[in-house]
């Protein structure tokens, strides 16, 4: 078995199901765990049902008249369902969403300071130490800030709310490689050093699973396979079709590809 | 248009009650039927504009006074006949609409509603200065002779209702069809979603304005009747109060529904009077205290159907209707061909 | 010199109303069209507590009158907000624009009904505090609705950008779904801003009471402070100040300079210019234009 069933997983996501506007079944039978401590990455092509996960986790959904319709969600053995966006997260599972995921009006220290209270000032000061580009530029309106500062300002704002759970959407949309690497690394060490379980939705799936350690992947809304990272990274399918593992051969080749994915092989 | 046969039952008990009405009541309630098909009218004009077409107007109660001083001019100054006036009336008013429609091209929502507001303003303002120079005197408006054809002058509630019964229906018959025509689908269209409207090849700026031309054509046509049915015009009677009225008789009647509007018309009309009967029935006695709590009616009637029925009167009708259609059964077989 | 202070003190008075109605559009993107129904029933309150034991003003029946209002008011907008606003969220704003229309006939009809249309006038600060030598006069009203208005004006900056909830007020408004991911309760931000704009129309309200006489359609100020938020920016205070004072400059300059009838008809004047010219008002931000 592996290694992310022993201890209790901290979110437990089982046979989730969520439908759009009463006609659209986003996705169907989705089953994620995460392990306290670890890092998920949860891996698909576009539309694959990823985002609807999240959001489904952290509340968002009614707003959209978007409804969970079956399944449970389970976090550290308490169901999240029905419960409203603020109060989930102030039961620690916190979501640095995809859009929209500063206030742009705001400066970047306001911004931080947003759900600072007394206690926090701690972790406030300890992400200027993760991100010192952010120290910078305390005083800037956040809509100004490049795209790469704009995730990290985002990861600040999340750590600052104090998160047991950390959902992290998308993060290398629209960032440089370079970029999204660094702030990858820097993930890599908030979650040791703060032991912070996080779970992460990613398209760059070689990136992604550098520094996850277990992996989910979706296809039209299921679960259609998982494993260790290392599995992931080797397994034919996923270097065919998500990793870019170039066939050798001419272009002739390529017109008659038809090879099904053999997610059991 | 009426597959079922029980459909066209329906339709023709409601037709022979409609046309029996005067055998059975009297002047009073005749007289309320007759505000109520004028306001039919009205309603049938700004739910095309606010409902199909989704521009929220103020300016309904402008229009209408349109429309009832041209009608009051042409007919008590130069003398013109009903069958000039009416129709002379509604092209002002048409004419008025397409104006106001042209800076509403610009704006959505809110900030359209505030423009015809300001419309709604001018308007109004240009036509106190008017009755204030003609009248007798500044408040006192001005006299509409009642229609005559041959010297035979409609003059009776009864002959007035005929009179009025047929003017709905063919406004109900001609709205039915626009909204079901391109232009009616062109309408929803933009107001669903516009951008995308103009995506799909809809001229998003043609039909706004064509909805505003109707809708106001449609709005001094009631005008024009109320005019001659009540026989003054003054034009403290067309106040911003009076726009609220028509949205307010779309949004309990249903906006986006020709029927609908003929529900919350005569809903919005009666309901001042039930409130009276209901009032006079109960022990105090409140003076002219009475008209707050009518008008206070008309605002919980809003409030109420926009928090609880949102879709309005016809939606009500529509869940009855299903219920007995798929009685016993609780949902409908799908035909192949997709009808109902 | 007593041009200014009446259009000052006028000025003050609409920028109050507008403050009232930018906050809730901050928050919640919903015009208010009940704002000036709210201030003149407030005042109507204001009066009847302060003349309820007698038929003068004293010094006790003041401070009841004030205590009373100011928490009726800021209660009134909570219970606004939970029986009625709270219902619309997630529905498109014009919605809840047209629940406000609905409330706005209801509480004009509340004034026929409860005070029976009765015109009353809230006699405090009419004392001349210094007398022109062509006759004109500077009452004590309005140098207080001046400093009112400026405290209420100050208070409210400082309340944004400096405190915490301040803060999450502003996050709130640009981003309703970020601020509740971010912890905090939209419902106690929404409850809050409704609140301070039904106390800021109340003590409107008894300001422009204390200078008029009041009747029912004394609501027909909730245009003027319409117009001079928008004039100003619908999501601007600061823009909400300016615009009270440029409608009032306008009103009262017309109504000197040319005719007071006119003069009644020259906010719906600016609002032509304001939305042909620049929609989004002096100080508002530029993209407001589009949202329905």
């Amino acid at each position: 078995m592996s290694e992310a069933a022993s201890a209790a997983p901290l979110l437990n996501v089982r046979q989730l199901e969520v439908v759009y506007h009463d006609v659209a079944t986003a996705i169907q039978g989705v089953s994620i765990e995460v392990a306290p401590g670890s890092i998920v990455a949860m891996i698909g092509s576009n539309g694959a049902g990823k985002t609807t996960t999240l959001r489904a986790v952290s509340g968002f959904l009614p707003a959209e008249d978007v409804a969970v319709t079956d399944g449970e969600i389970l976090f550290a053995g308490q169901s999240l369902r029905g419960l409203l966006p603020h109060q989930i997260s102030r039961r620690g599972v916190v979501l640095v969403p995809e859009r929209e995921k500063l206030f742009h009006t705001l400066t970047v220290r306001e911004n931080l300071d947003f759900s600072v209270t007394s206690r926090r000032y701690a972790i406030r000061n300890s992400v200027f130490d993760y991100f010192p580009r952010l120290a910078e530029r305390q005083k800037q309106v956040a809509g100004y800030l490049s795209g790469g500062e704009k995730q990290m300002l985002a990861i600040g704002m999340a750590l600052v709310c104090e998160p047991k759970l950390l959902l992290i959407d998308e993060l290398s949309l629209g960032l440089a490689p370079i970029v999204t690497n660094e702030i990858l690394e820097i993930l890599r060490t908030i979650n040791q050093s703060l032991g912070l379980t996080m779970l992460i939705v990613e398209q760059n799936v070689a990136a992604a699973l550098r520094i996850a350690s277990f992996g989910y992947v979706l296809e039209n809304g299921r679960v259609v396979f998982k494993g260790e990272a290392d599995r992931l990274l080797s397994h034919q399918d996923m270097r065919e079709f998500y990793l870019g593992d170039g066939r050798t051969g001419s272009y002739r080749n390529i017109r008659q590809y038809t090879r099904k994915r053999r997610w059991w092989g | 248009m009426l597959p079922e046969p029980y459909q066209r039952a329906v339709i023709a008990i409601v037709v022979a009650v409609v046309l029996c009405l005067p055998v059975f009541s009297g002047d009073y309630f005749l007289h309320l039927m007759n505000l109520s098909l004028i306001a039919v009218i009205g309603a049938i004009g700004i739910n095309l504009l606010t409902g199909y077409c989704g521009q929220l107007s103020l300016g309904q109660a402008s229009f209408m006074a349109i429309g009832a001083f041209s009608t009051a001019i042409l007919a008590q100054r130069y003398g013109m006949p009903f069958f000039v006036a009416i129709p002379a009336s509604c092209c002002a008013g048409a004419a008025v609409g397409f104006l106001v429609g042209l800076p509403a091209l610009r704006f959505r929502g809110i900030y359209l509603a505030i423009t015809t507001l300001a419309m709604h303003y001018a308007i109004i303002y240009v036509l106190t200065n008017y009755q204030a120079i003609v009248g007798p005197s500044a408040s006192a408006g001005i006299t509409v002779p009642p229609p005559s054809i041959e010297g035979f002058k409609l003059t009776s509630e009864r002959g007035w209702y005929y009179a009025l019964l047929i003017a709905a229906a063919a406004v109900l018959m001609f709205s039915l069809n626009l909204a079901r025509s391109y232009i009616g689908r062109a309408w929803v269209a933009i107001r669903d979603r516009d951008i995308a409207a103009e995506t799909a090849g809809v001229n998003v700026p043609r039909y706004k304005l064509l909805a505003f031309t109707i809708s106001a054509a449609l709005a001094a046509l009631a005008g024009s009747l109320g005019a001659y049915f009540t026989t003054v015009v003054t034009v403290e009677e067309y106040t911003l109060e009076l726009a609220i009225i028509y949205l307010a008789m779309i949004i309990v009647g249903g906006m986006g529904s020709v029927v609908g509007s003929v529900f919350g018309a005569v809903f919005i009309t009666l309901l001042p009077f039930a409130v009276q009967r209901a009032f006079d029935a109960l022990p105090w006695h409140f003076g002219t205290g009475i008209f707050g709590v009518q008008e206070a009616a008309i605002g919980a009637a809003i409030i109420g159907f926009l928090l609880l029925e949102p879709d309005g009167l016809i939606e009500i009708y529509r869940r009855i209707a299903t219920y007995f259609e798929r009685w016993p059964f609780r949902y409908r077989e799908i035909k192949p061909s997709g009808a109902r | 010199m007593e041009l200014l202070v009446s259009i000052l003190a006028l000025g003050s008075t609409y920028a109050l109303l507008a403050a009232g109605i930018v906050i809730i559009y901050k928050a919640s993107r919903v015009i208010n069209f009940a704002h000036g129904e709210l201030a003149i029933v407030g005042a109507y309150v204001f009066h009847s507590a302060g003349f309820l034991t007698g038929t003068t003003l004293t010094a006790l029946s003041l401070f009841t009158a004030i205590v009373v209002a100011a928490t009726a008011s800021a209660l009134f907008g909570v219970v606004i907000y939970f029986a009625l606003m709270r219902r619309l969220l997630g529905r498109p704003t014009f919605v809840a624009a047209m629940v406000t229309i609905g409330l706005a006939i209801i509480l004009k009809a509340a004034i026929v009904v409860i005070w029976n249309s009765r015109s009353v006038g809230i006699p405090i600060g009419r004392q001349a505090l210094y007398n022109f030598a062509g006759g004109g006069r500077i009452s004590w009203i309005d140098v207080i609705s001046v400093l009112t208005c400026a405290a209420a004006f100050a208070a409210l900056a400082i309340f944004f950008q400096l405190t915490r909830l301040g803060r999450q007020f502003r996050g709130a408004a640009e981003n309703p779904l970020l601020a509740a991911q971010r912890q905090v309760n939209i419902n106690l931000i929404l409850a809050i801003a409704w609140s301070v704009a039904v106390f800021s129309a109340a003590l409107a309200g008894v300001l422009f009471g204390s200078r008029s006489m009041l009747s029912p359609q004394s609501t027909i100020i909730g245009l003027s402070g319409l117009t001079a938020a928008l004039v100003g920016g619908l999501d601007s205070l600061r823009g909400a100040a300016i615009g009270g004072l440029l409608v009032a400059a306008a009103t009262y300059l017309t109504a000197r300079l040319i005719s007071p009838t006119l003069a009644e008809t020259v906010p719906f004047l600016i609002l032509l210019i304001v939305m042909s010219w620049r929609p989004w008002g002096l100080f508002g931000t530029v993209e407001e234009i589009n949202r329905v």
